[in-house]
């Protein structure tokens, strides 16, 4: 049957050469001969004859045969192009919708933070999860994500394979050979010379694949050819697969490649400073050279070290600001694994080892954020300058607190009054360059010096706790009107909203929690307490670690709401559930607490981050991880006792005060000193008591001991 | 406060320092005290250690600025005055004191408005300390706490004078207040010793008997 079909199938082609061939009837070859004799008479089969015209038609077929079976290997190759593009393009989506929901979190959190700025309440906004979860995922897959090909090797493999196999059986070589690898740089994103041309036209060359090859085949009139070119064929795919292979690792190494642009950024950073200091050298040895080096020129040249050294700083500061968001960033979000790798021991920690840690962590080019908030960080970057100098005050003043929204600021001090000033509110400037300004209200109940201070979220109440024992809460009832008051308007007792009393010694320290008006405080006598200050049965709970001493300050943990952390005099500090009133963590350094005093006197949560920070009686500032409790940088921070720390409301900037009479700025990133003012003077052995950030204007205030607070812009 | 070897003594009141221990250091000699709140120091110390030995307190050292003594002196007694304004809030209320009166010779006009009014007694405590305070902390007057001008120390009489009535208020019309804030801190006692000394007030304005009081004591020891 099958035989008879080819037959009559191939009557009319067989018809058909007969019609080109008899013009030469002649030929030689059997194949030609046949169809004259068909031609001549119908009858005259002879055995020779159909043999070979079978054997003819059976070459025929097979030859087809691996046409088609070229053909399909073909377009399996495609269609593993095609998933395997399919999978890229899907790797695009979900970063791009990581990053959507990434900048939604950002604009939840930052309306949340406006609603609690502006009215003082959370904003209810239904899912203020962070997106971790996925991110943690996103992060976890990453290696396959960034290399779809890869994820789709297996069968692209098989199809390869297949495809070179039958390559090799005919020898249709280089030209689709080109054409894929073109394409596989295409798909990479690769192109960089003049195979982007040829990929240019590798539609239309794809396009006229079937026609081109059959050209080919046709020349080509036997399989038997197919061994010949088969070295070469192996010689080239093994060339195209070597270049795929090396493209995908590039693709796969992309973010280490830029790892290695921020190293670059930092070695150019580092260089300026070197030269500075070999300058510096260079005068050194000329000092030396002169012979006359007397004390006087040391000191110049000291100087001009640390000037180079600062300069340095800066320098380094601007360069990498636009790396410092991104390390920000991926801190936050990556969560744990960054922070594991930031702890290290307290000893081999420098800035910028630390730094250098950091800066591997740096993950994707989130280049819109990063743009924005360099800008923005860019006009917070300032020189602080003073500009108001408020004095009323008898004696130090022990604590300030900002308004959270009006430019209005509430000093304590221990002259037991507080006073109440409104920054708009200056007395004519009487040439002098800093501006006086006149206290609107003074607060008085306290009967002894008023220690601590903390104004509620809405700035509608203000907290102050004494040596007197007693936490006050001052109300005023004038709400936002606060900037209008008549300093000598009526008394109204109603000033004074209620009076928490509880602890049996002085109290030191007070925070507030703004998203429930809850209010931690420490004393003397021991106890951390937690209050609810509008309701009835204002205390909620009581802490207390006895064996590590008296708490000299206590704050909120701002990304736990439900803990607390207290720092004791013996230089430990302790996260309180304030559920279960347990200890949760404790912050501990377990070196040589003994020699020397290290006892905290100031302890702050990081708006965002997990993390402490610490002022030591000893000079230090201490860096706490919140969560497993290890210290993660030291730095000795101030010539003398650090007494007052304020972080800003963005998490950049640390501003510290200390009994050496400055105040310092630092850059929470890298630990670096950006600013330094000499801002009050010494009473006793104290100085600078309480330092501020306003939590949303561009002002910060330092008191101190001389009875003044200042304020800088 | 004291480190056991003998190492620098820092006169602080570290956070978390007991009420009972609050500014309970070893005394310091005027003469090292380097700051420029030296006097504020020096007074704060004396009174610390005993505030009835008023004589000691007002005792001037030598080679001081008699101006600066003044006012420096003049700031602790209004800062104190806070306390007896705290005590008088509970009690003294503009319902039942409705003018600054001592005795029934005076009604006294609250200086703090642009036109002098009559005040509550419990307003014009508070603005007049809020005055006071002002005042001695004005960069225009007081620019200073080492060297004051004397046109600025001619201001003090006035103060002074203000500030007094708060005492006279309190101990015509709130004895009880007065003696348990006397009983602690003798500061009235302090108050006229110091007017008396440096001739800050006429005799006649000093309505309080403590004078007298002092006086008779004088008399009957002698």
């Amino acid at each position: 049957m099958k035989i008879y079909g080819n037959l009559t199938m191939e009557d009319t082609s067989i018809r058909e050469n007969g019609g080109q061939i008899q013009m030469g009837p002649q030929g030689g070859s059997v194949v030609n001969n046949k169809p004259s004799e068909q031609g001549n008479s119908q009858v005259q089969y002879s055995i020779p004859g159909i043999l070979h015209f079978i054997q003819h038609e059976w070459a025929r077929f097979e030859l087809e045969r691996s046409q088609w079976e070229v053909d399909r290997a073909e377009l399996q190759a495609r269609i593993a192009f095609l998933q395997g593009e399919r999978k890229g393009q899907e790797n695009l989506k979900n970063d791009l919708v990581r990053r959507i929901k990434m900048l939604e979190y950002a604009l939840k959190q930052e309306r949340a933070k406006y609603h609690k700025l502006k009215y003082g309440v959370d904003l209810q906004q239904g899912d203020m999860k962070p997106p971790v979860l996925e991110d943690s995922n996103n992060v976890d897959s990453q290696a396959e994500t960034e290399s779809p090909v890869v994820a789709n090797h297996p069968s692209w493999r098989q199809g390869r394979q297949l495809l070179r196999q039958y390559l090799q059986e005919i020898g249709y070589t280089d030209r689709i050979i080109d054409v894929r690898s073109t394409r596989v740089r295409a798909l990479l994103g690769l192109n960089n010379n003049a195979e982007q041309d040829e990929n240019v036209n590798g539609a239309p060359v794809n396009g006229n694949e079937s026609n081109k090859r059959a050209s080919e085949t046709q020349g080509r009139r036997t399989p038997a050819k197919k061994t010949q070119p088969s070295s070469l064929a192996e010689a080239m795919m093994m060339e195209t697969e070597a270049a795929v292979m090396v493209n995908l690792d590039f693709l796969t190494n992309a973010d280490v490649d830029m790892e290695d642009d921020d190293d670059i950024n930092e070695d150019v950073e580092l260089e300026p400073g070197d030269e500075m200091d070999d300058d510096v050298k260079a005068v050194k040895r000329k000092g030396k050279l002169d012979d006359d080096v007397d004390a006087e020129a040391m000191e110049v040249l000291n100087e001009l070290n640390l000037l180079s050294e600062s300069v340095d700083h800066q320098r380094q500061d601007i360069k990498e600001e636009s790396n410092e968001w991104n390390k920000g960033l991926s801190y936050s979000s990556t969560g744990k694994p960054c922070r594991q790798l930031r702890i290290n021991d307290e000893e081999n920690i420098d800035s910028t080892l630390g730094l250098g840690e950091l800066a591997q962590l740096t993950v994707n080019n989130d280049a819109e954020t990063t743009y924005d908030i360099s800008s923005s960080k860019e006009a917070f970057r300032k020189t602080w300058n003073a500009k108001y100098t408020l004095r009323s005050h008898f004696d130090g003043v022990r604590a300030l607190a900002f308004h959270p929204t009006e430019p209005v600021l509430i000093t304590a001090s221990e002259d037991h009054t507080l006073k109440l000033w409104n920054l708009q509110k200056t007395v004519p400037a009487k040439k002098s360059a800093s501006l006086d300004v006149e206290p609107l209200y003074t607060f008085r109940c306290h009967t002894g010096p008023v220690l601590c201070l903390a104004i509620s979220g809405t700035g509608e109440y203000c907290y102050s706790g004494g040596l007197d024992r007693n936490i006050h809460c001052w109300h005023r009832s004038h709400g936002c009107s606060m900037s209008n008051i008549d300093p000598y308007d009526l008394f109204e007792p109603e000033v004074l909203n209620c009076t928490l009393s509880g602890h049996t010694d002085a109290v030191w320290g007070l925070s507030v929690l703004h998203s429930r008006q809850h209010l931690v405080s420490c004393a003397a006598d021991g106890t951390v307490k937690l209050w609810a200050p509008h309701s009835e049965g204002a205390l909620l709970n009581t802490f207390t670690s006895e064996a590590d001493g008296v708490p000299s300050s206590v704050d909120f943990v701002n990304d736990e709401p439900n803990r607390i952390v207290a720092a004791f005099n013996s230089s430990h500090s302790i996260i309180f559930d304030t559920e279960t009133g347990k200890p949760v963590v404790r912050l501990e350094s377990g070196q040589d607490s003994v020699a020397a005093n290290k006892q905290i006197n100031r302890v702050v949560c990081h708006p965002t981050l997990p993390l402490t920070i610490s002022a030591h009686e000893d000079r230090h500032i201490r860096f706490w991880d919140n969560n497993t409790g290890k210290i993660v940088h030291s730095m000795v921070a101030h010539l003398d006792a650090v007494t007052s720390l304020a972080v800003d409301p963005n998490g950049l900037y640390l501003l510290s005060g200390s009994h050496d009479c400055s105040i310092r700025l630092w850059h929470l990133d890298n630990k670096t000193c950006v600013q330094e003012i000499t801002a009050h003077r010494k009473k006793f052995d104290e100085s600078i008591l309480d330092v501020a950030f306003h939590p949303s204007r561009p002002y910060i205030a330092s008191a101190g001991a001389d009875g003044l607070a200042k304020v800088f812009v | 406060m004291k480190m056991a070897d003998g190492s620098v003594i820092l006169r602080r009141n570290r956070p978390g320092t007991k009420a009972k221990d609050f500014c309970r250091w070893p005394d310091e000699v005027f003469e090292e005290m380097d700051s420029t709140l030296a006097v504020q120091q020096y007074i704060q110390q004396l009174i610390k250690r005993d505030p009835a030995n008023i004589d000691l307190i007002l005792k001037m050292p030598d080679a001081q600025d008699e101006g600066v003594w003044k006012y420096e002196h003049l700031r602790q007694f209004c800062m104190e005055l806070n306390g007896l304004a705290v005590r008088l809030q509970n009690e003294c209320h503009p319902e039942t004191c409705t003018q600054m009166t001592a005795t029934e010779q005076w009604i006294f006009l609250c200086a703090a408005h642009k036109t002098p009014k009559e005040c509550p007694a419990i307003d014009y405590t508070r603005h007049t300390l809020d005055g006071a305070a002002c005042l001695l902390n004005s960069n225009k007057y007081f620019p200073s706490r080492v060297s004051i001008k004397e046109s600025s120390v001619a201001k003090l009489g006035s103060v002074c004078r203000r500030v007094y009535r708060i005492f006279s208020h309190a101990y015509y019309h709130h004895r009880v207040i007065f003696d348990v804030f006397e009983n602690e801190t003798h500061l009235c006692r302090r108050f006229t010793h110091f007017v008396t000394k440096y001739n800050l007030m006429s005799k006649d304005n000093l309505i309080v008997p403590i004078l007298e009081e002092d006086n008779i004591l004088d008399e009957s020891e002698a």
